[in-house]
């Protein structure tokens, strides 16, 4: 009984120190949660007080929660035709990219294209280039295509600057699928283009959804472009249009930036849920071995 | 069905020669099997016949047509995967149909040749779900399916029995060679493991380094293996090697008391090539422990000290060692030898072989 009794204690200090890591651990993992979700809650939070309230108190709970905000700007910014717009240049931009990078991702991925180092160095080159530096050479172009201020001129612009990442990402997709599978269906009879269009391009799917919602969220947050190459307020993402929030007439306004903000949200978040389960992959099980 | 015919064909990856000259003749409803260690270049020869690799130099025939450079489409093969390689995204019925579907083969035709080859394989239950959804056993024949259901001229089968697990494997060989039986579709199969090898092929080919060592029917590479190389692999617990001189007809090894005759025509043979040294080839079933009270007929220096027994229920195998010669011998279940013990071995000197010592060669061929 004594050496029990002397031992539990012991015991239980000993249970402590193999915690400790795990708790430091889960004590990190809460500090950084707190940092990247302070700002989100302080400004869903913003977004459903009247203005006088967040004077009061900027970091205080809402005294008398209202949802005007959100209708104010909804309708005074004209959200909704926003919203198209935005939804509009992110789904049909990245589109065309995943479109323009699927044919030589496949190409990179399985031929001996000659130059193949070159080439690579000319994407990852693409990809480190700073968007102001193509924006004049990309507005002479736009203009001698007649495409300034136009739907189709900032689709084209977003679809080709998003390329280059869309060939690095489905090749490094495309080079993990298994080579037999394609060297089965050559010898059953398919040709190159069956080969990727019946057997590589389906299989390709969880990583074109990858690049295809990585691109979308790049266009939806994008402003430069749509500030630069649009005049016209018919036209405006959500990104520019919401720059009026800043405007004069809105100086001292902040809890509708806030809602707008709460709302341009909203479409990302369905989409990263709708592709959720396809992002998380496990689509050769079966393929190969047993 | 298609005879194959490799003419001299090499294989060469920059400056690297993998295959050499390889030259093998396969007839038509042969089923043939390479065997060899990894490396030996059996897989390679494999991919070049299918036209996923390309021939660096040579010829190659199928059903009498050049195919050298003829994609693997022309070819009129099939092949089975180590891997299965179906595709993941297709149903069972799709993956078995892909190449009548690639072949503009009418639909009713498709569903009456798939239903066939999948009742025959025992799929048919499965026609509708993905290959995930399947066990090792029956992805295998899925996949032994997608390759039979277009009738080639010949069947590649690349390892196809190794993802199983011990049990399926023995089933699956004497499935397919049932199937082959039913067939008569020339085949030509990969394995490492000889005894796959053994028990499948009407013609085994044995490889090493990129070279043929031999290629014979399974009984003729066990019983008269080309060279060393080619007894010790095929053949297991492997062939015993013993180094010993040669003088008078007789086998010997002065200080380890070993003296032993050499029947004819063996005898001859070591005499007309005038050998001083050679390397005895002895199967371990081969040595035969006698009796402990059987000295009487116990000839001079088959006395061997016992190291490990292993019990293998329908047998023992013992690794035995006299002087600086080492071998695995094959007793009886009802086995009375001791660890330490030191017993008399008979050795069935008509059944052994003689070898070369610098090249290998099998002295009696």
């Amino acid at each position: 009984m004594t050496e029990l009794a002397l031992r539990l204690p012991a015991s239980r200090s000993q249970r402590l120190w193999r915690l400790l890591p795990k708790l430091s651990g889960t004590l990190f993992a809460l500090l950084i949660a707190a940092v990247w979700l302070g700002p989100i809650l302080l400004m869903v939070i913003t977004s459903i007080k009247s203005n006088a309230d967040f004077l009061a108190g900027p970091f205080s709970l809402p005294s008398s929660p209202t949802f005007k905000p959100y209708v104010d700007v909804w309708s005074g910014l004209g959200f909704d035709h926003l919203l198209w717009n935005s939804l509009v240049y992110a789904s049909l931009g990245s589109a065309l990219a995943v479109l323009l990078g699927l044919i030589p991702a496949f190409a990179l991925a399985r031929f001996p294209v000659p130059g193949k180092k070159l080439i690579f160095g000319v994407l990852l080159t693409g990809l480190m280039l700073p968007q102001q530096t193509v924006l004049i050479p990309l507005y002479d172009t736009l203009r001698a295509m007649h495409l300034l201020d136009t739907r189709i001129g900032l689709i084209i612009v977003h679809g080709v600057y998003g390329m280059p990442m869309q060939i690095l990402a489905l090749r490094a997709f495309m080079t993990t699928i298994p080579r037999e599978i394609e060297k089965a269906a050559h010898l059953e009879g398919a040709t190159d283009w069956q080969v990727f269009w019946q057997i590589i391009l389906p299989l390709s799917v969880p990583g074109i959804l990858v690049g295809y919602t990585l691109n979308f969220i790049a266009i939806w947050k994008e402003f430069v472009f749509g500030l630069v190459f649009l005049n016209s307020e018919a036209n405006f993402p959500l990104t520019v249009g919401m720059l009026k929030l800043n405007s004069d007439r809105y100086i001292s306004v902040f809890n509708l930036p806030a809602a707008g903000l709460v709302i341009s949200q909203i479409p990302i978040a369905i989409l990263f849920l709708l592709t959720y389960r396809k992002l998380s992959g496990g689509n050769f099980v079966g393929a190969v071995k047993g | 069905m298609a005879a194959v015919e490799l003419i001299k064909v090499n294989k060469r990856y920059g400056g690297t020669q993998v295959i050499a000259d390889l030259n093998l003749d396969i007839a038509d409803g042969e089923f043939t099997v390479l065997v060899g260690p990894s490396g030996c270049g059996k897989s390679t020869t494999l991919q070049m016949v299918a036209g996923l690799e390309s021939i660096s130099g040579g010829q190659l025939l199928i059903g009498g047509r050049d195919v050298t450079d003829l994609p693997p489409k022309s070819r009129d093969i099939s092949m089975v995967f180590q891997s299965y390689a179906l595709f993941p995204h297709m149903t069972v019925q799709d993956n078995i149909a892909y190449g009548l579907k690639l072949r503009k083969v009418a639909k009713d035709d498709i569903a009456r040749q798939v239903g066939d080859v999948s009742k025959r394989l025992h799929i048919d239950k499965f026609l509708d779900r993905l290959p995930k959804a399947l066990s090792g056993g029956q992805r295998q024949r899925v996949a032994l399916a997608r390759a039979v259901v277009r009738r080639p001229g010949v069947f590649l089968m690349d390892e196809p029995l190794s993802n199983l697990d011990a049990k399926l494997r023995v089933e699956a060989r004497s499935f397919l060679v049932k199937m082959h039986h039913e067939l008569r579709t020339t085949t030509i199969y990969v394995t490492h493991d000889q005894a796959e090898a053994m028990t499948m092929g009407s013609k085994i080919v044995v490889m090493s380094e990129g070279v043929i060592q031999q290629a014979a029917a399974p009984l003729v590479v066990y019983n008269a293996p080309a060279n060393r190389f080619v007894a010790g692999f095929i053949g297991s617990p492997a062939m015993n090697f013993i180094e010993l001189n040669y003088a008078d007809g007789h086998v010997i090894d002065a200080e380890c008391g070993i003296r032993l005759a050499v029947p004819e025509p063996k005898r001859a043979a070591l005499d007309r090539r005038a050998v001083a040294r050679v390397v005895m080839g002895v199967r371990p079933e081969h040595f035969h422990v006698r009796p402990r009270d059987d000295r009487a007929l116990v000839p001079p220096g088959s006395c061997w000290t016992i190291d490990v027994r292993q019990h293998l229920g329908h047998g023992t195998l013992l690794d035995i060692r006299n002087g600086p010669h080492r071998a695995v011998a094959r007793s009886g279940a009802d086995d009375d030898t001791l660890d330490d013990e030191v017993r008399s071995f008979a050795i069935d000197m008509d059944k052994a072989h003689f070898f070369d010592v610098a090249s290998g060669l099998n002295l009696a061929l």
